[in-house]
C-alpha cells in the first residue's frame, strides 16, 4: 500500500488549517487516492425547479475538504457550468459577474486555447461544446465497491424525476502501477496550498497563496482575485477547466521506435520528453538509468531543483514536467511561476498502455486521460499555459516546439535534447494526445450550493 | 518550356480589383492635396499600383484587446495625460537612469524598445513600445516581480490604478491607441529568438575556425 503522504503530497501539519475546509469541495484540495476509481457524470438541465431539486437532493452527498487529507471513502464533486447556472435560473446581475472566458465556455475560445488543427472543437465528441453540459458529477474513491456506493448514491438523486437528463458517465480508473495511458507514473508535483493545513514534501515549493486557488482569499499578489456575486455564491468556490484528451498510443509506439534502436535508447527518449524516467523518476537525480525506487518514494521523487541542470543536459528545457513547472530554470520573460500553477486531477480511462501497440487502429482506441484543471482563475490560466507553456518554446529557449506530450503539433514539429558535445534534435514529434471535449465548471461551496438550491 | 502568360486566379484578380479602387480612392483624396504632394504622388503612381494589387505580404493581427501584431511581434501605444506634478517626476526619474531603459527592460524580456515621448508642454506622454506576444498575459507577473518600477513610471499619469489594481489592465486598454501603419523587420524572431540565434552564430562560427585552421 502507498502512504498517506504520496497521495496528500504533505505531512500534516502542527498548525490548524486557516481555509473554511467544511465550506470548501474535498476535490479541490484533495489529490486522487492509489489506486483509483471513479467516474464523470454529466447532466442537461431541462427544468430550472428540477435543477435546483436536483442539487438540493445531492448538496449533502458532496464531500467537504474537512479531513481532506483522508481519503478512505468515496467522494462525490459536483461542477455547474454557465449554460447551467443560467438554466437553474440564477439572477442576472449574478451570471453577469462571472468572467467571460467562462461565459461563453471552452469551446468557444478555442482560439486563445490554441485548440486548432486535430483539437479544434468541430472534431470534438459529443456532448462536449454543444452548450448541453450543464452539470459535471465526479465521483472518486479507492475501491471499484465504493465507487459503486458513490455513484449509486448520486443516481438516487436525479433518478425518477424529469427535468434533468443525463448525457453521459464516463468511467474512470487507475492503470496497473499507478499509470497513465502513455505509461508513466503521473500525478507527482501538485503546487502546495498555505493554510490547508498540509506541509509540501521536499521539492514542493513554498506553499502558494490559497487565493489562487480558491475564491475569497488573499492570492500571490496579496488580495483576492475578482469573485462572482453574490459573495455566498463566489466564497470558497472555484473552477475546474475539464479537458478530455485521447492518447495515440500507437503514434507514440512508433515515434520511440523511430528514434531509439534498443529499449534502453526508447525508454531515454521517452523520460527526455517527459523529464521523468516512466517510473517518476526525475532526470535530475537518476540521469542516465531509471531508478524505480527513487521513482515510487514520495519524499525522493519530487526533490530537485534547476540548479544544477542550468543547459538542460538532463531534463531537456522543452520537456514536459520542466515547462509544466519550471521551478528555477531562468526563463526569456520575466514570469512568476508560482502565478500559473493550476491543481490537476488527472483521471485515466481506456486500456492500459500498451508497449507493443503500434498501428493506427490503436490510435483510434478510446485511451486517455481527463484532466480536472482547478484554479480560481482557471480558465486564464488555461489559456496561458497553452499558449505561453504548452504550444509555444520561446519562454524557455526553444524556439517554437511546443510540449511534446500535451501539444498540438505541427508538421515537421521537432524536439531538442540538450548534450554534449552537440544536442541532439528528434524529428518526426506528433499529437500524441488529442482534445476530444473540453467544458468550464464553477465549483460552489457548500454554502452556495444551499443559496443555488433555494434560487426561486 | 513554361508558357509566358499566366491566367489569374480568382483571389488575384480580385486582389487587382481592390487595388484599383485604393488607387482611385488615393487619387480622389489627393485632388485638394498641395502642388507638391500631387506631384509626389503622380511620380509613384505606377509602383503603388503594383503594390496595391498584389495580394498584401502579411496583414497586420490583432494584438488581443488593443494594438496590432505582425508576426510575434506586437505594438504598444499609449497616449496619457500626465497626473499633476507628473511629467516632473517622470523626467527626474528618467533623466537619473541616463534615459537608457536597458537595465530595466533587459528584464522583462519581451521588449525590443520602448520610448517616453513628452507631448503638449508636459500635459501628455505618448509611449511607445514593440514586444513578444501580449502584454496582458503577463500583467500579473509583471504586478508581483516588478510592481515598484512600474507604479514609480506609471503613477506619472493621471488615474493611474496601480499595477495591482484588477483595473489596471482596462486603464492600459482605454488610453491605447492602435498603429495605423507599421514595420518590423523581422516579425518571426522574438527578443528570446534573436539571443538564440546569436549564440548560434558565435558557435557556428567557432565551429568554423576550427575546420578551416
Amino acid at each position: 500500500m502507498s502512504s498517506v503522504t504520496e497521495s496528500i503530497g504533505g505531512t500534516l501539519s502542527t498548525s490548524t488549517p486557516t481555509l473554511e475546509l467544511q465550506e470548501i469541495q474535498a476535490t479541490i484540495l484533495r489529490p486522487r487516492p492509489a489506486p483509483y476509481f471513479g467516474a464523470h457524470v454529466l447532466f442537461r438541465i431541462d427544468d430550472a425547479r428540477a435543477g435546483r431539486e436536483f442539487i438540493r437532493r445531492l448538496a449533502p452527498h458532496i464531500a467537504s475538504a474537512t479531513n481532506w487529507w483522508n481519503a478512505a471513502t468515496a467522494w462525490l464533486e459536483i461542477g455547474i457550468s454557465y449554460a447551467g447556472l443560467e438554466a437553474l435560473g440564477l439572477p442576472k446581475e449574478s451570471l453577469e459577474s462571472f468572467p467571460e472566458a467562462f461565459r461563453v465556455g471552452m469551446a468557444a475560445r478555442a482560439k486563445q486555447l490554441g485548440d486548432d488543427g486535430v483539437n479544434d472543437p468541430e472534431h470534438w465528441e459529443a456532448p462536449f461544446g454543444t452548450g448541453q453540459v450543464h452539470i459535471g458529477v465526479s465521483a472518486f474513491s479507492d475501491s471499484e465497491e465504493k465507487r459503486r456506493r458513490a455513484l449509486a448514491v448520486a443516481r438516487k438523486q436525479y433518478e425518477g424525476f424529469s427535468g434533468v437528463r443525463v448525457l453521459a458517465i464516463q468511467d474512470f480508473g487507475a492503470q496497473p502501477g499507478d499509470r497513465n495511458s502513455l505509461g508513466y507514473k503521473d500525478g507527482i508535483d501538485q503546487p502546495a496550498i498555505e493554510g490547508s493545513g498540509v506541509e509540501p514534501l521536499p521539492g514542493y515549493g513554498r506553499p502558494i497563496k490559497a487565493g489562487e486557488f480558491i475564491l475569497g482569499y488573499p492570492g500571490e499578489a496579496g488580495i483576492p482575485l475578482p469573485m462572482p456575486r453574490p459573495d455566498v455564491l463566489g466564497r470558497n468556490g472555484t473552477y475546474v477547466g475539464f479537458r478530455k484528451y485521447q492518447t495515440r498510443v500507437g503514434a507514440f509506439n512508433r515515434f520511440l521506435r523511430a528514434n531509439g534502436r534498443t529499449e534502453e535508447e526508447r525508454e531515454l527518449v521517452a523520460a527526455k520528453l517527459v523529464g521523468r524516467w516512466r517510473s517518476g523518476a526525475p532526470l535530475t537525480l537518476a540521469p542516465d538509468v531509471d531508478n524505480p525506487a527513487l521513482g515510487a518514494d514520495p519524499k525522493r521523487n519530487n526533490d530537485f531543483d534547476y540548479a544544477n541542470d542550468p543547459h538542460g543536459r538532463q531534463i531537456p528545457f522543452g520537456a514536459h514536467i520542466r515547462r509544466m513547472n519550471p521551478r528555477d530554470t531562468e526563463l526569456t520573460r520575466l514570469t512568476d511561476v508560482n502565478l500559473h500553477r493550476l491543481i490537476r486531477r488527472g483521471t485515466t480511462y481506456g486500456p492500459p498502455y500498451d508497449p507493443n501497440a503500434l498501428s493506427e487502429q490503436d490510435d483510434e482506441v478510446p485511451r486517455g486521460a481527463i484532466f480536472l484543471f482547478i484554479s480560481a482563475k482557471a480558465m486564464a490560466s488555461i489559456e496561458f499555459l497553452q499558449q505561453e507553456w504548452i504550444n509555444d518554446g520561446n519562454f524557455i529557449g526553444v524556439g517554437n516546439e511546443r510540449d511534446p506530450i500535451i501539444g498540438r503539433q505541427e508538421e515537421g514539429a521537432t524536439f531538442t535534447i540538450p548534450k554534449e558535445p552537440v544536442r541532439r534534435r528528434i524529428h518526426g514529434i506528433q499529437t500524441f494526445n488529442v482534445l476530444k471535449g473540453g467544458e468550464y465548471f464553477f465549483v460552489p461551496s457548500m454554502s452556495a450550493l444551499k443559496w443555488l438550491a433555494d434560487l426561486k | 518550356m513554361a508558357t509566358q502568360t499566366r491566367t489569374p486566379t480568382p483571389t488575384q484578380s480580385e486582389s487587382a480589383r481592390k487595388g484599383k479602387e485604393k488607387i482611385q480612392q488615393l487619387r480622389e483624396l489627393f485632388a485638394d492635396a498641395p502642388e507638391l504632394g500631387r506631384k509626389a504622388l503622380d511620380n509613384v503612381i505606377q509602383e503603388l499600383t503594383a503594390q496595391a494589387t498584389q495580394p498584401a505580404p502579411e496583414a497586420l493581427e490583432s494584438a488581443g484587446r488593443a494594438g496590432v501584431r505582425l508576426g510575434k511581434v506586437s505594438e504598444l501605444t499609449i497616449v496619457v495625460p500626465f497626473a499633476p506634478g507628473g511629467a516632473k517626476r517622470l523626467r527626474a526619474f528618467l533623466q537619473m537612469i541616463g534615459g537608457n531603459l536597458s537595465s530595466g527592460a533587459t528584464r522583462v524580456g519581451t521588449l525590443h524598445d520602448m520610448r517616453f515621448v513628452f507631448l503638449e508642454n508636459d500635459t501628455k506622454l505618448l509611449f511607445a513600445t514593440a514586444y513578444d506576444g501580449e502584454w496582458d498575459a503577463y500583467i500579473d507577473d509583471f504586478a508581483t516581480k516588478i510592481p515598484d518600477f512600474l507604479d514609480i513610471i506609471d503613477s506619472a499619469w493621471e488615474g493611474w490604478p496601480g499595477i495591482r489594481s484588477p483595473h489596471a489592465k482596462d486603464y492600459l486598454a482605454k488610453h491605447q491607441v492602435a498603429a495605423e501603419g507599421w514595420f518590423v523587420a523581422h516579425p518571426d524572431l522574438t527578443v528570446a529568438e534573436t539571443a538564440r540565434l546569436k549564440r548560434n552564430g558565435k558557435a557556428l562560427d567557432e565551429f568554423l575556425d576550427k575546420i578551416s585552421a
